[in-house]
């Protein structure tokens, strides 16, 4: 304990009796604006992938709140789906799906999602990893068949610029332009390689305040360094910083996935170091790894470091 | 005779090892792959788990204190090396497909705590009747959850398709991953099935008792009392 004549004579916080001024800012508005924010990439997959894109996502937005909706039921709780959260979860999920995903694919893997990742901990604010990604990781272990975009996609002309760069090479992956890349124009999960489309949302959420820049903008560092120093070591074999910036889930996970509130820490120390760790195992995954996207595997396991960065705390208001 | 009916059933539901106890998850965990994999595993912890109680219980009077947990440790490290040869005569594609968790039934947390807490301090038609029950208890839970992951991760049951025709397998099941979430659900309702009949014996007694009033006002007693 503190001596007394330690202790600030004067009141350091003054907390007036409510009502309080409210800034209007609440769970619904944010899931609401960050959905809305997902719209472009949205209407970018039902461009390239037609229909089929809107009926995956469509899916799996429906599965996720209704499966939310059964579990608060279940538990005794408020059904309080109106928060938008599942809705959201769903929608980021069904992005990250390939269009020739299968009705039951898509159910099975937004259930595992809402009761595996999110309802199992307790609910919203509780997740400790990004639902969607566990959701996408277990269906990625199960039907690895229906999972991988390059043959369950053969039907497109479209090409997986990641894929040609791990089983290609690199003159492969540099058939494809830089412009290509940025408009979206590769082979992924339905949205999450609309690179424009998700940038403009990102900006949006940054404008917004939803969203601090910390996590986006480490997280890209990340892949740029660690893809700078790869290139450095041999340009002939491993590609250039801005190819992996725009190839891929990248600005997808940048500024959707890593940024998901409960499973991403709060300190602004925190969030550089979390942001920059998962940027550069991205490309390590990528180079190293079995899998040619390394973004959600890359966010799953820096989700585990949340705890740890958590750690990292600020000085409390008022201490010497 | 009552009190072996009684320690032989203890083991199949009131405290099944792995679901209840939550002892022994080792074995619980990794081989529980398949239905009949968890129930060779099963088979052979029953023996050991038997014979280990009845020779504990046997020699009690005459292991030192002391050196007691190595006396435990050798005992079932002789008995577990008989399983694994005798696995090895006539049952060789199970020992295969069990591998390393054979030699390591001698560290199952089930054996050593039944030694400790039952065992060494028992006569010995009890302690049979408790490994027995033990035994069986922990080769139902195993072989239960070998099915659950089974019947989901690859669609069969002791090797016999089941499932429909287009069913395709939910490989996750059949993963390590797959094993922690069974038993994660399989303890909660575990869980909620005893707080769901608890809730009903409550309702059940307190209707019993409105004739009665000073039953009905004991557990109020109680409650203020603790």
């Amino acid at each position: 304990m503190a001596k007394a004549d330690t202790l600030p004579q004067a009141p350091f916080l003054t907390v007036a009796s409510p009502p309080h001024i409210h800034c209007g800012r609440t769970v619904s508005g944010i899931m609401k604006e960050t959905a809305i924010a997902l719209l472009p990439a949205v209407a970018m997959a039902v461009y390239y992938y037609g229909f089929d894109a809107l009926r995956v996502i469509a899916l799996s937005c429906v599965t996720a709140v209704v499966v939310e909706a059964a579990c608060l039921k279940f538990m005794h709780r408020d059904v309080r789906v109106d928060d938008f959260s599942a809705l959201l979860t769903g929608l980021l999920f069904g992005m990250l799906l390939p269009a020739s995903a299968p009705w039951w694919l898509v159910m099975v893997g937004a259930a595992v999602a809402i009761l595996m990742a999110k309802q199992a901990f307790g609910g919203i604010g509780a997740n400790p990893l990004n639902p969607a990604l566990v959701g996408w990781a277990a269906l990625s272990i199960s039907w690895p068949a229906h999972m991988d975009i390059d043959a369950s996609m053969l039907q497109t002309e479209m090409v997986n610029a990641v894929s040609q760069l791990k089983y290609f090479g690199l003159d492969a992956a540099n058939q494809l332009s830089l412009g290509q890349l940025f408009v979206g124009d590769q082979l992924s999960g339905l949205g999450s390689a609309q690179v424009a489309a998700l940038l403009a949302g990102g900006l949006f959420l940054l404008a917004r305040g939803h969203i601090r820049p910390h996590i986006p903008a480490c997280f890209l560092l990340g892949v740029v360094v660690t893809a700078a120093i790869f290139a450095s070591v041999d340009s002939a074999t491993y590609a250039g910083p801005l190819f992996h910036l725009l190839a891929g889930s990248t600005i997808f996970g940048a500024f959707f996935l890593a940024t998901e509130y409960a499973s991403s820490p709060v300190n602004r120390t925190a969030m550089v170091l979390y942001g920059l760790i998962g940027g550069s195992m991205v490309v390590i995954i990528r180079v190293y790894g079995i899998y040619a996207d390394g973004v959600p595997f890359a966010i799953l396991l820096v989700n585990l470091f949340t705890p740890l960065f958590d750690l990292i705390k600020p000085k409390p208001f008022g201490a010497k | 005779m009552a009190g072996i009916v009684k320690e032989f059933t203890k083991g199949l539901w009131a405290e099944i090892p792995p679901f209840r106890l939550v002892l022994g998850l080792c074995p619980t965990l990794a081989v529980t792959k398949t239905a009949s994999d968890g129930f060779g595993m099963g088979m052979a912890v029953i023996f050991v788990l038997a014979l280990s109680n009845l020779i504990i219980s046997a020699v009690r009077k005459i292991i030192p204190k002391k050196v007691r947990i190595a006396c435990f440790i050798t005992i079932a490290a002789s008995l577990v090396v008989t399983v694994e040869m005798l696995m090895q005569a006539f049952t060789y594609p199970l020992y295969q497909s069990l591998g390393i968790f054979v030699p390591l039934i001698v560290v199952n947390c089930v054996i050593l705590g039944r030694a400790e807490a039952f065992a060494a301090k028992n006569p010995v038609h009890l302690a049979v009747a408790d490994g027995l029950g033990m035994g069986v208890g922990f080769t139902m839970s195993l072989t239960f959850l070998g099915a659950v992951r089974e019947i989901f991760g690859a669609g069969s049951l002791f090797g016999h398709h089941v499932m429909w025709a287009g069913f395709e397998p939910f490989q996750f099941m059949v993963e390590a991953p797959g094993a922690f979430v069974c038993l994660g659900v399989i303890l909660g309702a575990m869980n909620f099935l005893t707080a769901w009949q608890n809730r009903r014996k409550k309702a059940a007694g307190q209707n019993a008792c409105l004739a009665c009033a000073a039953c009905a006002l004991a557990p109020a007693a109680e409650e203020q009392q603790s």
